[in-house]
């Protein structure tokens, strides 16, 4: 008798057992609910973990990055850019002599007190910025960079500040603050325009001005800085630059941007033992994730072990069987992932009117996406063992 | 006549033993067994005599500690799991008391998801599955899933999963075991059914009433074969041939 599906000796794969494994999971919709839950809640917990470490890398080094340049000259030990030291004046000339630096920036960064209305003091920092002048044929970096009123024009008249929308209220102000004045380190300053999310790592609100009025506001001669900031010629000579300064003032210190921003990076987020906490955070919810899927990948198997063994009986291969577990596995690790991330999406806003920055962005989510598919293939593990072990006898028992 | 029939199983000497050393359990003793196309056989005999172990072995699920299986004439003492396998999924078809069907699918899919697996496109799978649900009776209970169905009606569709591939062999264990008399009568007629002279069905059942249609009875005892008869049906048959 000719057969009509005659064996041609090759393995079928894991395709006819799709339909077959997602019915099984689609058909109990408890045990699939719960185990979407656990993808959702792990990538929710992993997406925003991650944001909110990127956040902090990108809150700590906020002011370098938007400031740029290629080299920063600081006072010899300077470790992070939050504690630098006054440079005297006479250190523009000198970081100034090589022939590679297209243009030097000011930058004064300080802690400053402010009173508040009913007299109780807070904590604020400083941002001296050089609005420049000088090496014109230079794009010059905006800083203040993201305003949500006024122009950094605005700034150009004496003891005019910026403020955050972020800390009106917590400075007291009106909620349109324009015009409006505050006591810093003793003096009255004005608010000239308004910034939108910028926050310093600390949450200790930036007020930025021009350098005379940093200056005047923490007791700077003319002329005193705590950075200079160097754009190059070429990035190449570098090395030489930062030679040149280092042989002519000792008491200077040289480093590129991307290793003072890397230093500020770490100091704030590493050593203050915030990673850490995220990173636990982030593993915690990786592993209630991959119990969750465990368990349901497991009871789904172990309820289907007369069915699977009767296809191992009419001859499905281990392959086969285990894409069974695999299809089941892929489905929640996708359509839960996808749901956490929405939600982790949409949670994102929330988060950032409350004044945490959470940074999503394609290296956060390439990492929750690897680890969600992790987690999956770890929870799926224990159930290909179970399969692969299933002996088609067992359908006579 | 039945001699000359093609053996589409032929076991040798075969014995089963399970444990070894204080535990040791022979359960098979040297069994020989030949089953032929164009015949249905039941193999009977009480609990505990081996039957369902030596069904195994010649399925091809189990391996004999001892003795040669040759199963639609290809020996499978010799061959890898996976060659085995491949034997049991273009030649055998299997049907059991507990059906075994998956209730998330509907008895289409039930029956069509193996046809997939031995190779047929979806469309011929569907197709296929279809004719053999209405050659057993549920031809409009195709989109049922087993929950909604009666005990009968799963073992039709899981009869039709088990002939839809066309297998040389249907293998049974206690088919209906778990049926009432009539509904048990219409599965047994199904299997009768698909006897013909290249393929045959070979069942495990204690029931008596079954031989009513079977060509042969095997019979076994504390792992040893202790009868070889004629069935009711081949009787009956021969009866009519001789009047």
């Amino acid at each position: 008798m000719r057969h009509p599906f005659p064996d041609d000796g090759r393995v079928r794969g894991a395709r006819p057992m799709r339909h077959i494994a997602l019915q099984s999971l689609l058909f109990d919709r408890g045990k699939l609910l719960g185990a979407l839950a656990g993808v959702a809640f792990a990538t929710v917990l992993l997406l925003l973990q991650l944001g909110i470490y990127q956040g902090f890398l990108s809150t700590a080094s906020a002011l370098l990055d938007h400031v740029g340049g290629d080299l920063w000259v600081m006072a010899k030990g300077t470790e992070v850019i939050d504690n630098g030291e006054p440079l005297s004046a006479g250190a523009r000339s000198i970081v100034t002599s090589p022939a590679c630096v297209a243009r030097a920036r000011g930058v004064v960064l300080s802690f400053g007190a402010v009173r508040k209305p009913g007299n109780a003091l807070d904590g604020v920092q400083i941002v001296g910025f050089d609005p420049v002048t000088d090496g014109a044929a230079l794009p010059a970096p905006t800083v203040p960079w993201e305003l949500a009123r006024g122009l950094p024009s605005d700034l150009h008249a004496p003891l005019r500040v910026t403020v955050d929308t972020t800390d009106i209220a917590k400075l007291h102000l009106p909620a349109d603050p324009v015009g409006s004045s505050l006591q810093v380190n003793g003096r009255a300053v004005y608010v000239a325009a308004v910034t939108r999310g910028i926050r310093s790592f600390a949450l200790t609100p930036f007020l930025f001005m021009e350098l005379p009025t940093a200056r005047r506001l923490i007791d700077l001669a003319p002329g005193e800085v705590h950075y200079w900031v160097l754009d190059l010629r070429a990035r190449g000579c570098a090395a030489e630059v930062a030679r040149e300064i280092g042989a002519r003032a000792p008491d200077l210190e040289v480093r590129t941007a991307a290793d003072f921003r890397a230093r500020t990076q770490d100091f704030w987020v590493k050593g203050s033992g915030a990673g850490t906490a995220l990173g636990f955070s982030a593993l915690l919810g990786l592993v209630v994730g991959t119990v969750i899927v465990a368990q349901t990948l497991y009871a789904l198997t172990r309820e289907h072990e007369k069915e699977l063994a009767t296809l191992k009986a009419v001859g499905a291969s281990a392959s086969e069987l285990a894409s069974f577990v695999g299809w089941q596995a892929l489905f929640l690790a996708v359509v839960g992932g996808l749901a956490g991330g929405a939600i982790a999406f949409a949670a994102q806003r929330s988060l950032l009117d409350a004044g945490l920055t959470v940074v999503l962005d394609a290296e956060v989510v390439v990492v929750a996406v690897l680890s969600v598919a992790m987690m999956c293939t770890v929870a799926s593990l224990a159930s290909i063992r179970r399969v692969l072990r299933l002996e088609a006898v067992e359908v006579f028992k | 006549m039945s001699d000359v029939r093609v053996p589409l199983v032929r076991a040798e000497g075969v014995s089963k033993v399970y444990g070894t050393g204080a535990l040791r359990t022979p359960v098979l003793h040297s069994v020989s067994l030949e089953v032929r196309a164009g015949e249905l056989t039941l193999l009977m005999g009480p609990s505990g005599s081996g039957k369902t172990t030596l069904i195994s072995i010649v399925a091809g699920l189990q391996r004999a500690s001892e003795g040669r299986v040759e199963l639609c004439g290809e020996d499978l003492s010799r061959m890898s799991e996976s060659q085995v396998a491949r034997v049991r999924r273009a030649r055998l078809g299997f049907v059991f008391q507990t059906y075994n069907l998956f209730p998330a699918l509907t008895a289409l899919d039930n029956v069509a998801h193996v046809l997939r697996m031995k190779g047929a496109s979806p469309r011929e799978a569907d197709a296929t599955a279809r004719e053999a649900l209405t050659r057993v009776g549920l031809g409009d209970r195709a989109g049922h899933r087993p929950g909604e169905l009666s005990g009968g009606q799963k073992q039709r569709v899981a009869i039709a999963r088990a002939l839809a591939g066309r297998p040389s062999l249907v293998i049974g264990d206690e088919v209906t075991a778990a049926l009432d008399s009539h509904t048990g009568i219409a599965v047994m007629e199904l299997l009768r059914a698909h006897v013909g002279p290249a393929t045959g069905v070979l069942l495990v059942t204690h029931d008596h009433r079954l031989e009513a249609f079977a060509d042969r009875v095997v019979e076994i005892e504390d792992g040893r074969v202790v009868g070889d008869r004629a069935g009711s049906f081949r009787a009956t048959r021969e009866e009519a041939g001789a009047a």
